[in-house]
């Protein structure tokens, strides 16, 4: 059975928490359109490269430069978005 | 207060075996960058490497080593250029196990280039190999000392890039202090799967060549090598020839991020003005800069404005790792080392890749082989986490 | 130079009060692992998640002393393998994935300045900074660093540390070695054991020091080493470093010992204690801790805790004890795998 876009976001954000170690944040904490990069969650340069490892080896997705990742990784909703669209 | 000076060199990296043919091909402006032969990795074929041409079957065999087990590139290499450097000084066995002699050496890589190895040994996988007791960071240090009998004090240091840039420093700290009479200072770093897989992992591996300093320029070219510096109390050295003076050095953390320079370069900013201050001296007076110029788009943006901030009108400067690649801990030494050579020839080498240069404060690095009278230089070496030196040499005030 | 705030992570209750108060933890293992204090209570989570447990404990001891002392002007740090579990992390990865698309994080904490960058930057300290990673004598070498800085007049107020962690990869790395015991020893038969071997002990030691106070709680007086020593060689190492103060042997009332456990090792202390030290109490200090490369500042937090009068811990570290006054000087002296020896003189 495929995947809803509800089950795939849920699970992405547990992803996220768990490379990125997110200390003391539930997936289900993370709003879908939160800006990753923003106040709220603090991301930084590094995470943004953890991230294109996650979209690698959880989903096949090749990112290959920090430059075309920021227009991907915005957040929750755009990276769900751009799964939908590339998913191997 | 006693002043310090260089009586020795030695150096190994992908221009050359000794001083004398990486000096060689700096006057032919060659690189030394290309594909690897004896490292081994996926990204041989896909990356460049600026590969000491020695195998490790040859580095023994030229340091009488052959059959020896358990002895990491890294520590060969360090081997091989440190034999020169005391060589060069003429060191005598008295001298060498003095308690006034140390010994101060930096690594990053240490005898982690035995990739496999630690993954089997760490994991308790098969029976130990022979590298079991080489991983550490200063355990080159403690073959060196072993092999050569020194009995003073010794160091290892590892502040990344930096860290080669401080044991010269540190070095000629304690020649001041009157603790030492002498001390041969360095680091070596190997090519690693370690390293390799880190820097590519941080996305700051260039897929060709490194530019430093050019426009266009989108990461470093991982090398390897050694470089040593025999320091003496320059009044306790009168017959030899001094090859430099240390004038001064500097050392700042620009605290900002575990991998990159802030925009405003506080740490390589407060690194120059920390070396020009211990060497009493004005920005005016530096002749040349060898850059850190590592090639990838953060460093070299962020050392164009700490020259602008510190000196105004930028000296010629250039990086050598446009020859050698990035060497990591040797960086410093192997590029103090260039310094020098550069000082006592008159020469300035160009910076190599360099096609459509960052423009923004009005000069490039240096575009061909120059004639210039240089007498005050300085080497930068800035490393992950955040750790900036900044060391000047003069010319020294009497040659033989 | 003056000891003027200190912080320790370590196998026995040092983070806060209760060592000192006389509760010691036993340990029966060939690991002494350390009590941790909860980090999340005053380390950013944002940076928290990232550090690996070398730097987690770098800086849970060095950030209360980084907060305390905004005017601290360099930190200078001797760790021998640094975060060497994130190390072989991301070694993992580069054998699991076939060197592929790898996650960077591993691989910025396990650089062995990652401690004193990460304290750098979270003090906003762009003073002096630099990490030693010389094996057994990194916090000998690290003392030295910032005795020299002090003699240099270029800094006022350092903070200077040793740390080392364990992870299963380091203790196998030295386990192939044969360097730990292969039975279980309590911790108080430790040092008196007739086999070969030792255990392994890990913690982080953080010290603020000064090159001028009125009011302090030791004196680093100073440090010595040497590599590959003889008898000859160590006597006259302790020797010089003592006339450098216009000391005697004799002088010294108090010597503090690496004693392991491992009988191999015994006779450099035996030396010194039997034969160099002969009037001096003397002491352990690895019952406590285990052994790690950076013990001694372990060791250095220990000393400066007796020669303020703190005495709950005597009867766990004592060897031999006929002065019973509060000591004026300590000497440590340990080594690690006879190789790499130091010597730290400590005075009230």
């Amino acid at each position: 059975m495929s995947q809803t876009r509800e089950e795939l976001t849920l699970e992405l954000k547990k992803h996220i928490v768990e490379y990125l170690n997110l200390l003391d944040i539930k997936p289900e904490e993370i709003k879908d359109n939160e800006p990753l990069f923003g106040p709220e969650l603090g991301l930084d340069s590094i995470d943004s490269v953890e991230m294109i490892v996650l979209l690698d080896r959880e989903y096949g997705i090749k990112i290959n430069n920090p430059t075309e990742g920021r227009t991907i990784l915005v957040d929750v909703n755009t990276i769900v978005d751009y799964i939908l669209a590339n998913k191997k | 207060m006693s002043r310090v000076v260089v009586t020795g060199i030695g150096v190994v990296s992908a221009i050359g075996n000794d001083v004398a043919s990486n000096h060689a091909q700096l006057k032919r402006c060659e690189s030394g960058i290309g594909k690897a032969k004896h490292f081994t990795s996926k990204y041989v074929d896909s990356l460049n490497f600026a590969e000491v041409k020695l195998s490790n079957e040859e580095l023994k065999t030229k340091l009488n080593l052959t059959g020896k087990k358990g002895i990491s590139r890294t520590a060969l290499l360090a081997i091989l250029a440190f034999k020169e450097a005391i060589h060069q000084a003429g060191l005598s066995q008295e001298e060498i196990k003095s308690y006034r002699t140390g010994f101060i050496s930096s690594s990053t890589v240490g005898g982690m280039c035995n990739t496999d190895e630690l993954y089997a040994d760490a994991n308790l996988k098969g029976t130990p190999s022979e590298y079991v007791g080489a991983y550490g960071g200063g355990e080159h240090t403690l073959r060196i000392i072993e092999q050569f009998g020194i009995k003073g004090f010794t160091s290892t240091i590892n502040t990344a890039c930096s860290s080669s840039a401080n044991a010269i420093m540190l070095g000629s700290r304690l020649i001041k202090s009157g603790r030492l009479d002498r001390v041969i200072v360095g680091g070596a770093d190997s090519l690693a799967k370690y390293t390799v897989n880190g820097f590519n992992a941080l996305m700051i591996l260039s897929s060709n060549p490194c530019k430093p300093f050019d426009n266009q320029r989108d990461g470093l070219t991982l090398g390897e090598g050694a470089g040593y510096l025999v320091l003496e109390r320059a009044d306790l050295s009168e017959d030899k020839e001094h090859l430099a003076e240390v004038l001064g050095y500097g050392n700042a953390n620009d605290a900002f991020h575990p991998s990159a320079t802030s925009d405003e370069a506080f740490g390589p900013c407060l690194a120059m003005e920390r070396a020009l201050e211990s060497a009493q001296i004005t920005s005016s007076q530096v002749d040349y800069i060898n850059a850190h110029g590592t090639g990838t788009p953060n460093n070299d943006v962020t050392e164009m404005f700490a020259f602008h901030k510190t000196f105004g009108t930028i000296p010629p400067y250039n990086s050598t790792k446009s020859y050698t690649g990035h060497t990591l801990a040797a960086s410093g030494a192997i590029e103090s080392i260039f310094s020098i050579l550069s000082m006592q020839s008159n020469e300035l080498y160009p910076s190599l890749n360099c096609v459509d240069p960052i423009s923004t404060y009005n000069t490039t690095p240096i575009q061909s082989l120059t004639e210039a009278d240089l007498n005050i230089v300085m080497s930068n070496s800035f490393g992950f986490g955040g750790n900036c030196t900044s060391v000047i040499f003069s010319k020294a005030a009497r040659c033989l | 130079m003056f000891i003027t705030d200190l912080k320790a992570i370590s196998p026995q209750l040092t983070y806060n009060a209760e060592f000192l108060g006389g509760e010691k933890t036993s340990h029966e293992d060939t690991v002494y692992h350390v009590i941790e204090p909860d980090y999340m209570e005053f380390i950013p989570k944002g940076l928290l998640r990232r550090m690996g447990k070398a730097v987690r404990m770098g800086v849970g001891a060095g950030l209360p002393l980084v907060k305390k002392h905004a005017d601290l002007d360099g930190v200078i740090i001797g760790t021998a393998n640094g975060g060497l579990e994130d190390c072989i992390k991301f070694l993992n990865q580069i054998v699991e994935y076939d060197e592929g698309t790898l996650t960077p994080t591993n691989f910025v904490q396990s650089t062995p300045n990652a401690v004193a960058g990460q304290l750098a930057l979270m003090g906003e300290n762009r003073g002096y900074n630099i990490t030693y990673t010389n094996g057994g004598t990194s916090f000998e070498n690290a003392l030295l660093d910032a005795l020299l800085l002090f003699e240099e007049g270029t800094n006022k107020k350092l903070l200077i540390g040793g740390i080392e962690e364990i992870s299963d990869y380091n203790y196998n790395i030295d386990s192939l070695s044969h360097k730990y015991k292969k039975e279980i020893v309590k911790d108080t038969e430790l040092i008196d054991s007739t086999t070969p071997g030792t255990v392994c002990g890990e913690g982080a030691a953080l010290f603020v020091v000064e090159n001028n106070a009125d009011s302090y709680l030791a004196q680093i007086k100073d440090v010595a080493q040497i590599t590959y020593p003889n008898e000859e060689d160590i006597t006259q190492c302790l020797i010089e470093m003592l006339n450098r103060h216009d000391l005697k042997l004799t002088d010294i009332d108090s010597v503090m010992l690496g004693y392991n456990g491992d009988i191999d090792h015994n006779s450099w202390y035996e030396y010194i204690e039997n034969a160099l030290l002969v009037h001096s109490n003397s002491y352990s200090f690895k019952n406590l801790i285990g052994d790690y490369r950076t013990c001694t500042s372990f060791a250095t937090w220990l000393a400066t805790h007796m020669l303020n009068g703190e005495t709950s811990f005597n009867k766990h570290i004592a060897r031999r004890v006929s002065n019973t006054d509060a000591p004026k000087n300590i000497l440590i002296y340990n080594h690690f795998d006879t190789v790499r020896h130091g010597f730290i003189l400590m005075t009230k």
